[in-house]
């Protein structure tokens, strides 16, 4: 066994220097046919992890409103009126339903209606300011918990942001963030603002059926677009169904600590138009027209035909799409007695097709099946007794063993949801613990274990691979692969074990639909042969842990404290264009004296022209006349020269009409140019 | 008069040198009102007329909707929503009330195979769409069916969805697939519906952070084009001129090539039913009245001029109500940032523009002044087109309406070719003389429209004076090209088939408008800037505001030399990434 393991450690170190570059697909981002036009309440992505620089605090984050423009003017995207936006909690299997609910309520504001600019003189229109209730009693009632919330504005540009005159005149933008930053009556700290949108994922390569690339070619598809984010940090006793604290935990896989979170954006049932443009009038119940747990669901395993209805769907109401996710349309690509020859950007992408010689796990087969209800899974989670009935429903629903279980339940610490190693070849025996993140309400949330200590974003193990970065370790790394022990393992904190911000989500997702789960825990690929191959690190798994989407991180850094995500894309960047004023034959007033001013007239001029210079400092003068082709006219001025005022003449009767640029320079410094025009 | 002649051709012919290499620029339409901008498949973004460049005989309107449409934006990729009536209006007279001619256009989608999460995949497409087009020609009383079954061609995702034979749809190109959408309507118009480049072209950034602007060729900071690289979908119509004159006349009969009876007014809508009713299975059900939720007809309008409390309400609104807006135009929120007495010291980009407040010594069109009022009702404006027994109630309505005698009648009436609205040329020093005529698109419905006058031939595109200047280019020609500016005869100078005359997908309308704005039109008929002499009109503050350019003066791609002349939609896999912020 020794052997068997520097075996798989040597493997794995292989594999993980291919490992660098990573998979993906825009988590939800026009995910389905009747969200994709209505933006302003269209959930991109729902994340949450315990906090990296608290251990007592976790994260949650909603992003709203995909593809915003950093340059969309002159109306700057916002969250909108009449949305109901809600982060939604579940702590307890024990409750209908939510157990905790944030629900946001956005207003906005003119300021100065007379003007098309969105910011002017000071004044901010489409200003939108919010209150914020929590729910703890499952939507029962509602308490403010902030009344005046704001948002910032847009990073229009320096104009807008930082101008005294013309804009709010703020420090700069992040100091407008900064400020925007609330702590609720309750103690949570909560952020509602534009951000760079922290998913990414290559749009183009992944949507034209599959056509994955390396990460050569690949393009991240929401590179520099910024979306509205919603941000909570809270303290885990709020979170935990007793009101514990971390430090209460009976250990980093505490199954009392799980939560499972998911967001949304509701609108009421009618909207009537004005038919003179003032705001629409709505009524009826607040329907649910947006909602996300698990990244890529809605974009990726539900087909169009149901897309809408997801949406509108409650996850306690997930069990009509079971199917999606026991027979994935995903796997059908990653499976060559289906479309898989048709998909070559998925071909390092194979399922199992005889897992330790006889299980089969491609979409329809029989997967674990033939275990149901054998004394083999006696004491395992796949016991009747225990989860059976949920995951081994029947002999057509191979990956109700996985995938769905990773979005409907989460993974119990539970044989056969251990890791292999110490299972000794059999992948129902008890193995290394690396998730519990267990909590079966059958439905679509992002769980998370809240007691999984936070890998530190510098630790040279962190990786956005998430736990499947961490099962790799547990199998490989001397330091964690020497027994069954739980242990923190790097990454356990990592998605699918709540979501951060640097995980690969669709890389992740796309290798577990490729069976990378089932691998982990022992059911090893078609080319592992129990008993003759010298490891369980075979090709095919090496082939499906060094595969990636093309597109692995975000295309800027995140912030190390709240709220995390980076300030959102500037529209206007660099230095601002001062247009040519009219040079006039009076010299100006000057307020604060510069060490050389030039005038010129009469201006246009027809035979000579004068050129009055003004030096405050001693120096070296040059003075040239260059024409509208860019050659030289002449040298009207050269020479040393005190402070003082001189004026030199110049007969250009002979010039060609054209414009003109005369230059001073004083020590080699260019000083002035005055545009001359010869008629 | 041979010397100004010969003073304003040097002057300006060298300023029309530098404007080849230079040329300024807003988003037409996009997001340009905070209700629509939420709404983006009914957001009507730009809208086009032009004299086809490959026939003399044909229109073309092209009206867009859909802004920011990223070509990878799956898996459901954009299209013509269906619940949304997409109209293009058109006016060919004044003395009917509404629309002469209408076209709808309405949308259906339909999922051939709803297994998959795909857009297309095995030769089967999801969210297809067709059309229905109907023409009424009796101002929406009623409609007939012209094309039944259009084809809107899918998203150009990539080479598997597009051309394999297996996965995809099998096309020899996407092109042969945009070409064979191209439809002809039983009345003869040719029809596309599908998703184009946006052809629009602005420096958004710049434009919208309080004025910004960043000129081509300067050496601060390069513009930016915001919308390259997006797509749009568009609705393009070629119809024959005699299908859009009022009285069914072609070309050949008009009498001149700026026959007021040629002149129409284009504009573009889109609405949806009154009420929206969202049920919890995730349906949409919609009913009641149609309400217009967008419109558009001169670019720019509701982004640059209509103030933000104002925008909504005029989408709402038909063209025939838009004298309540005309305050926006006659003393427009642009020209403060053009005056030192308001914001102009503020917006130092747009230093280069600043508004005649001493015009030949005596006329302030700075806003809330008095502009040419003070002749009102003079001898001096008897039989020109600012007579009272004209259009002086409408061109001179007060004191403090400055620009109701140029900008408001470049939106909302068009420009006849009447004293005082020739060129300088052979005015000899007097704007109340008759001129050198350089437009005629005068419909005054009151209204904002887009007007084109179809009797004026196309500047071939590949003529070495084609400008994207438009008629601005048309007036500097006709000021100081000695092909034209040696006699006060009506000819052909090129681009006068140019934007307001119409609209080319080449116009930069952003550069025009702001020129205008700051006075270049009454500096082309006489009404010179403050710095100009009687023998030196080409003042500097001219020079200056002619070589001002407010960022991307093109398209970040090229157009088609035939129909619908706008580019295919840019690939979802490959385009070539270009900055746009």
């Amino acid at each position: 066994m020794n052997k068997m393991k520097h075996l798989l450690y040597l493997m794995a170190v292989v594999a993980l220097g291919c490992l660098r570059p990573s998979t993906t697909l825009a988590s939800s981002h026009r995910e389905a046919p009747l969200i994709s036009n209505d933006p302003l309440a269209d959930n991109t992505d729902v994340y949450a992890f315990k906090s990296p620089v608290n251990s007592e605090n976790i994260v949650l984050i909603a992003n709203y409103i995909p593809f915003e423009h950093p340059a969309g003017g002159p109306n700057w995207y916002t969250f909108g009126d009449n949305i109901r936006y809600e982060i939604h909690v579940d702590n307890n299997t024990a409750t209908k339903g939510d157990d905790i609910i944030y629900r946001f309520t956005f207003t906005t504001t003119n300021q100065d209606p007379t003007t098309f600019f969105n910011i002017r003189l000071g004044k901010q229109n489409q200003k939108t300011t919010y209150t914020c209730e929590r729910s703890t009693n499952g939507g029962g009632t509602f308490t403010a918990i902030i009344s005046n919330g704001v948002v910032p504005a847009n990073n229009i540009g320096p104009r807008s942001i930082e101008n005294k005159t013309v804009g709010l005149g703020a420090a700069s933008y992040d100091a407008l963030a900064q400020q925007a930053i609330t702590t609720a009556s309750t103690g949570e700290k909560i952020f509602c603002g534009p951000s760079d949108d922290p998913f990414f994922v290559d749009l183009g390569g992944a949507f034209d059926v599959g056509g994955f690339r390396s990460a050569a070619t690949a393009r991240d598809g929401l590179a520099k677009f910024n979306c509205h984010s919603i941000v909570i940090e809270v303290p885990v006793s709020m979170l935990q169904k007793g009101g514990k604290t971390v430090a209460q935990a009976a250990n980093i896989l505490d199954s009392d600590y799980v939560i499972g979170v998911w967001a949304s954006a509701s609108r009421p049932a009618i909207t009537t138009l004005s038919t003179d443009g003032t705001a629409s009038m709505v009524s009826g119940n607040w329907i649910q027209v947006s909602r996300l747990g698990m990244p890529l669901t809605n974009e990726a395993i539900i087909p169009i035909g149901q897309k809408d209805k997801w949406n509108a769907a409650s996850p306690y109401d997930d069990v009509q799409f079971a199917q999606y996710f026991t027979n994935p349309e995903l796997a059908l690509y990653m499976d060559d007695s289906q479309f898989g020859g048709a998909v070559p950007g998925l071909s390092a992408l194979r399922i199992q097709t005889k897992s330790l010689g006889s299980f089969d796990f491609r979409n329809a087969k029989s997967g674990l099946f033939g275990l149901k209800g054998t004394p083999n899974v006696a004491g395992t989670a796949l016991a009747e007794a225990a989860f059976g009935g949920v995951l081994l429903p029947d002999a057509t629903s191979p990956r109700a063993v996985d995938i769905l279980p990773i979005f409907y339940t989460g993974v119990p610490n539970l044989a056969p949801y251990q890791l292999a190693t110490g299972k000794n070849g059999n992948p129902l025996a008890v193995g290394k613990p690396f998730i519990n993140n267990f909590l079966p309400t059958l439905g679509d949330m992002l769980r998370l274990n809240m007691a999984v200590p936070a890998t530190p974003r510098n630790d040279p193990k962190f990786s956005s691979l998430g736990i499947v970065q961490a099962a790799v370790l547990g199998l490989t790394d001397a330091a964690y692969n020497g027994s069954t022990a739980l242990q923190m393992i790097p990454n356990m904190d990592g998605f699918p074990n709540g979501r951060r911000l640097e995980d690969d989500v669709t890389t992740i997702e796309l290798q577990a639909v490729g069976g990378v789960a089932l691998a982990a825990i022992g059911l090893f690929y078609d080319d592992y042969t129990p008993g003759s191959s010298p490891s369980p690190v075979t090709a095919k798994l090496v082939s499906t842990l060094t595969f990636n989407g093309g597109v692995t991180k975000n295309d800027t850094t995140f912030k190390a404290g709240f709220p995390y995500l980076q300030s959102p894309w500037r529209g206007f960047n660099g230095p601002g264009y001062e247009g040519p004023s009219v040079i006039t034959a009076v010299e100006p007033t000057i307020l604060k004296t510069p060490e050389a001013v030039m005038v010129a007239g009469p201006n246009p001029f027809q035979s000579s022209v004068s050129l009055r210079y003004k030096l405050t400092i001693d120096g070296n003068v040059v003075i040239k006349l260059v024409g509208s082709n860019g050659r030289q006219i002449d040298l009207l001025d050269q020479g040393y020269q005190t402070a003082g005022s001189y004026t030199v003449h110049w007969n250009g009767s002979y010039l060609a009409p054209q414009l003109c640029l005369a230059s001073l320079t004083v020590n080699d410094k260019l000083y002035t140019t005055v545009k001359l025009l010869k008629n | 008069m041979n010397r100004i002649y010969l003073l304003l051709s040097r002057g300006l012919f060298l300023l029309f040198l530098l404007l080849r290499l230079a040329s300024i620029s807003y988003a037409s339409s996009h997001r340009e009102a905070p209700l629509i901008s939420n709404d983006p498949l009914a957001d009507n973004t730009d809208v086009y007329a032009f004299k086809s460049p490959d026939d003399p005989n044909m229109i073309t309107l092209i009206a867009n909707y859909i802004p920011f449409e990223l070509p990878e934006g799956g898996p459901n990729y954009y299209s013509f929503g269906p619940n949304i009536r997409y109209e293009i209006h058109i006016k060919n007279k004044t003395t009917t009330t509404g629309d002469d001619i209408t076209y709808r256009f309405t949308f259906s989608n339909t999922n051939e195979d709803p297994t998959t999460f795909f857009n297309i995949r095995l030769g089967k497409q999801n969210l297809k769409t067709t059309y229905v087009c109907e023409k009424s020609t009796d101002g929406g009383a009623s409609f007939t069916t012209i094309v039944a079954t259009g084809v809107v061609p899918p998203a150009n995702i990539g080479p598997r969805s597009i051309e394999d034979p297996t996965l995809g749809l099998k096309a020899a190109s996407y092109d042969a697939l945009a070409q064979a959408a191209i439809a002809t309507a039983t009345s003869g118009e040719k029809v596309f519906c599908g998703p184009s480049d946006d052809p629009f072209f602005v420096d958004l950034a710049g434009a919208f952070d309080v004025g910004n602007f960043r000129p081509e060729g300067n050496v601060t900071n390069a513009p930016k084009d915001g919308l390259a690289r997006f797509n749009v979908h568009s609705i393009a119509l070629k119809i024959p001129v005699n299908l859009l004159q009022k009285d069914g006349k072609t070309v050949s009969q008009a009498a001149n090539i700026l026959d007021g009876d040629f002149v129409i007014g284009v504009w573009a809508s889109a609405s949806r039913r009154q009420i929206k009713t969202l049920d919890a299975s995730g349906t949409a059900a919609f009913s009641g009245n149609w309400v217009q939720v967008s419109r558009l007809g001169m670019p720019l309008t509701n982004e640059a001029i209509i103030p933000v409390g104002m925008k909504d309400k005029w989408n709402a609104t038909t063209p025939n109500n838009d004298l309540q807006f005309a305050s926006y135009f006659s003393n427009p929120e642009l020209a403060l940032y053009m005056d030192d007495s308001q914001f102009g010291g503020a917006v130092p980009s747009m230093k280069a523009l600043r508004i005649q407040k001493n015009s030949l010594g005596a006329f302030d069109f700075r806003n809330t002044q008095q502009g040419l009022f003070s002749l009102k009702g003079s001898a001096a404006v008897a039989g020109s087109a600012l007579d009272e027994a004209a259009f002086g109630k409408v061109l001179l309505p007060d004191g403090k309406s400055p620009r109701a005698v140029d900008i408001l009648p470049i939106f909302y009436t068009g420009v006849p070719n009447l004293i005082p609205y020739q060129l300088a040329t052979g005015k000899k020093g007097n704007p109340l003389a008759a001129g050198k005529p350089f437009i005629n698109n005068f419909l005054p419905t009151l209204g904002d429209m887009l007007r084109l006058n179809m009797a004026v031939p196309a500047t071939p595109r590949n003529d070495p004076k084609f400008s994207s200047l438009g008629l601005v280019g048309a007036a500097v020609l006709g000021l100081t090209d000695p092909a034209y500016n040696t006699s006060t005869s009506l000819q052909m100078i090129p681009n006068m088939d140019g934007f307001p005359n119409g609209r080319r997908l080449e116009d930069d309308v952003t550069t025009i408008e702001l020129q205008a704005v700051s006075g270049v039109v009454l500096a082309a008929i006489g009404l010179f800037y403050d710095d100009a002499t009687t023998v030196a009109p080409v003042s500097p503050k001219l020079v200056n505001v002619l070589s001002f350019n407010a960022g991307p003066t093109k398209n970040d791609t090229t157009f088609r030399a035939g129909f619908p002349y706008v580019q295919i939609p840019w690939r979802g896999t490959n385009y070539t990434k270009k900055a746009r912020f």
